[in-house]
């Protein structure tokens, strides 16, 4: 059972969940560097862009490029606004307050949601030109597949370039270094928060479409799962770190395919089980995750 | 004069003792409850009941996340470990068979055995107290949003495990036919020793060192205050009585499923905590009462007009409000930050 | 140029400064001196806009800054060094200057003063492509004064500037902050270390607990204060 071709599916099949953690790592990271918050409503994004791109496409016919586009632009809307009614307030007081809203947000979303659409799932149908087959030597897949992982590998070589070049990515990486020197330097923290919420929502969003097309269906409830991964993945790839955080996507994506793929049948249940049993494995082993710098143990 | 812990010191004030005043107050209290079973509908005695179970719950979520400054959301994983606990060792022995539950184990008693209630709601809460020192001693060291994630990482673990171990928790099915132990005077019996025990644990020494420790870390360390140690501690008894909570849930309501322990859960529980007040003693049990007599108000809007969702979704408003408007919680008072 | 109109201002509840009132003139190099503890991070802070004062103002070139944004402080003109010198130690040395003219324009003048800078701290120009982090204690104190530099300030707030280093770096330093000064920036001094401060200065400023005790011309105040060399461990 256990094949060449088995083992290289499962692996492929990895990379491509790895490269959709990899993305949710990122946007979470780029918050938490700046913010040090957990960003719990990240995951709800990713619900808001799936059921946005199932509204444009599927329900209004919209073309897929146009579609995302909607998409993206509503993501960024909605950490527009994010940003403004909750952390802009919150954002002087005690970290805590900061995590309880965040959690608050993503109930609020995901209830909303709910209310709006269904409790139950829908079947989600990317352009049928995604769901091209293919069979290259061992491996099988879609075209969805490399979507995917193109997709994600360019937004963080983009992303990456960004933030070393650019004035606004500059003052990103000054601002999650220290808040204060950053202000002495006449960086205007406020508007770095704000561009950060809106490119890690964008990211978020488009997300939602992968995550959506590549399950096949989307339902009130998918980004908790998916937002909690994604803090699992910044932990294995080291909290504070961006290169640590696509790292930590990609690994807990190929660790996760691995284990529902070789843990015998009847156990595949516990693939979430499975996640967070390697979280609290690392945390006790190597807390500061595989690339990270260490964080203050408090 | 500031303060940022709750005044005990009562002996300088005269007239008639705290422990008096407080044995009336829990006297009048369960004559309030006897009261009620003879005026009200069984219905509002259930509710009244579940206040009493949340009462529990929020007051230990209370311990760790108020005065400790923790932020554990895996308090649902507790109760569920106790719920499962005590339902399977009080299950009675002749429906075993038909409801497909396996007998218990001689170490535990044997086939011909089930257990009486309250040593079941103890076992079910030393259980959960031990998967948080397991969880805890690694998990407890590092900085906050490490033990929020971890712990909601265990509560995804047992929930996980309820559903796959089929032939222990009859999988997604859940247990039912559970039996309804659980009074208005256990729940709040219980609600009054974990208000009473938290009341005591924050008036001592502990907890002074608690609360510095959730001020000020290295200021305590200082000090000689290990802060493992302390977390650690109220962690575990947070979850002592959380798996009791879910003990009485168990054979309050009579059945059980995994999904009914999710993250929802431990939301609902937050935000108990949270709108009352987090780090005062009358706060969750204000937030518990409040919430659960709002979600049973609108319960027949939700079915009726098929809003699914929307009393969770009022619940995440109130918590939004509450946040930016008045961070301390209705009942809270406002702690002192640099 | 600036004048600190009695101002209190508090951590939380306990106050830091109380009524502190100081003028600079524009030209000038002024020093606040004072044990550890005594306010002057304070005050710099407040000056700077990093920490809002509960009572008194802060009048900026006739204007009154007391509520105006650090990032606005800077376009106005204002500058800090902070104490410890808090430079980005993840990016490197180039992107620290770059950092510092963050809110600027003008992208010739940017050029100009970042040769100018070379030209002060040559040692900087060497390893302009260095990661910050990785310089030695006087390294960073140039990058530090280098990188509030880049902002073109009129007004340049100095936090302890020597700090940790060694004497001879420290002669150094002070060196580079009168040939600061003589290219037209004001500067507001703060040290533990008298001697040098005195030195460079024209007016100084004695803070104790929060409060101004003495202030002078620095030998009038040095004299007024024979007490003080025993206090502060001279």
């Amino acid at each position: 059972m256990f094949t060449t071709q088995y083992i290289l599916q499962q692996v492929f099949n990895g990379v491509v969940f790895g490269a959709m953690y990899a993305l949710l790592a990122l946007g979470m990271t780029i918050i938490y560097g700046i913010l040090r918050l957990i960003h719990f409503a990240h995951g709800a994004l990713i619900t808001v862009g799936a059921f946005c791109f199932y509204v444009c496409f599927a329900l209004l016919g919209i073309p897929f490029a146009g579609a995302i586009v909607i998409v993206i632009g509503f993501g960024a809307l909605m950490g527009v606004i994010l940003d403004v009614i909750a952390y802009k307030k919150v954002v002087g007081g005690p970290e805590v307050s900061m995590l309880i809203t965040s959690l608050g947000f993503y109930i609020f979303i995901e209830n909303l949601i709910k209310l709006i659409a269904s409790p139950q799932p829908y079947a989600f149908h990317p352009p049928a030109f995604f769901e091209k087959l293919y069979k290259k030597g061992l491996v099988t897949f879609r075209t969805i597949d490399l979507f995917i992982v193109a997709s994600s590998i360019a937004i963080m070589l983009v992303f990456n370039l960004f933030v070393k070049k650019t004035r606004m990515g500059k003052a990103m990486r000054a601002v999650s270094e220290s808040g204060e020197a950053a202000r002495i330097v006449g960086i205007n923290i406020g508007r770095v928060i704000s561009f950060s919420f809106i490119v890690a929502s964008a990211i978020a969003a488009v997300t939602g479409f992968m995550w959506g097309a590549k399950y096949g269906q989307i339902s009130y409830s998918m980004g908790f799962m998916s937002g909690v991964k994604a803090f699992v993945a910044i932990v294995i790839g080291g909290v504070g770190s961006i290169p640590g955080a696509m790292f930590g996507g990609f690994i807990l994506g190929i660790l996760e395919m691995f284990s529902v793929a070789f843990l015998p049948p009847g156990y595949a249940g516990y693939r979430d089980g499975i996640v967070f049993f390697i979280l609290i494995i690392i945390l006790i082993v190597r807390p500061s995750g595989l690339l990270g710098q260490k964080e203050a143990e408090s | 004069m500031a303060s940022t812990t709750k005044n005990i010191n009562n002996e300088d004030r005269p007239g008639i003792p705290r422990g008096v005043l407080a044995l009336i107050g829990i006297a009048v209290l369960f004559a309030l409850l006897w009261g009620s079973t003879k005026v009200f509908s069984r219905y509002i005695v259930f509710i009244v009941s579940l206040i009493g179970v949340y009462v529990v719950a929020a007051e230990s979520l209370n311990l760790t996340n108020g005065y400790s400054g923790l932020f554990s959301l895996g308090h649902a994983g507790f109760m569920a470990v106790g719920a499962y606990t005590s339902a399977l060792l009080t299950f009675p022995v002749e429906m075993r068979e038909v409801f497909a539950l396996s007998p218990l184990p001689n170490w535990l008693g044997g086939p011909q055995f089930h257990w009486p209630f309250f040593p079941a709601l103890i076992a079910g809460g030393l259980f959960a107290m031990a998967l948080a020192f397991i969880v805890g001693v690694p998990v407890l060291r590092l900085r906050g949003h490490y033990l929020s994630v971890a712990s909601l990482g265990l509560m995804v673990l047992i929930t996980s495990l309820a559903m796959n171990l089929r032939n222990v928790t009859r999988g997604s099915i859940g247990i039912n036919s559970i039996p309804k132990y659980t009074n208005i005077y256990w729940a709040w019996g219980w609600a009054v020793v974990t208000v009473y025990v938290v009341w005591r644990v924050v008036n001592s020494s502990f907890g002074r060192a608690m609360m510095a420790i959730r001020e000020d870390v290295s200021a305590a360390q200082v000090q000689g205050i290990n802060p493992l140690k302390y977390r650690l501690l109220s962690f575990a008894i947070g979850a002592f009585f959380a798996g009791v909570a879910g003990g009485l849930y168990g054979h309050l309501s009579g059945a059980i499923r995994p999904y009914g322990f999710s993250f929802d859960l431990t939301f609902q529980i937050v935000i108990m905590v949270v709108l009352g007040g987090m780090g005062t003693i009358q706060g969750p049990i204000a937030g518990a009462a409040t919430l659960i007599v709002l979600r049973y108000i609108l319960k027949p809007v939700e079915e009726g007009l098929k809003v699914y969702g929307l009393v969770e979704l009022i619940y995440a408003t109130l918590l939004i409000v509450v946040m930016i408007y008045k961070p301390e919680g209705i009942l809270g008072r406002r702690v002192l930050r640099k | 140029m600036l004048k600190v109109n009695e101002i209190d201002v508090y951590y939380g509840v306990i106050p830091a400064i109380r009524k502190l009132a100081l003028h600079i003139d524009q030209g000038r190099i002024v020093t606040l001196v004072g044990a550890n503890g005594a306010g002057k991070t304070t005050t710099l802070k407040a000056i700077m806009g990093i920490l809002v004062p509960k009572e008194g103002g802060i009048i900026y070139r006739d204007g009154d800054i007391t509520r105006v944004p650090s990032d606005r402080r800077v376009e106005m003109g204002i500058a800090m060094v902070p104490e410890g010198r808090q430079i980005f130690a993840r990016l490197t040395v180039k992107d620290n200057l770059d950092l510092g003219a963050f809110h600027r324009r003008d992208r010739s003048g940017v050029k100009r003063d970042l040769e100018w800078i070379y030209g002060l701290f040559p040692v900087l120009k060497e390893r302009t492509g260095q990661i910050a982090g990785t310089l030695s204690g006087g390294e960073q104190q140039m990058l530090a004064l280098g990188r509030g530099l880049m902002s073109h300030p009129e007004l340049l707030l100095l936090d302890e500037p020597s700090l940790g280093l060694a004497p001879l770096v420290v002669r150094e330093i002070y060196r580079v902050i009168r040939e600061i000064n003589k290219s037209g920036i004001t500067i507001l001094l703060v040290e533990q270390n008298i001697n040098m401060a005195m030195k460079v200065s024209s007016y100084a400023y004695i803070l104790e607990t929060g409060r101004i005790r003495t202030e002078g011309k620095p030998h009038e105040v040095m004299k007024k204060e024979n007490i003080m060399k025993a206090y502060l461990g001279e």
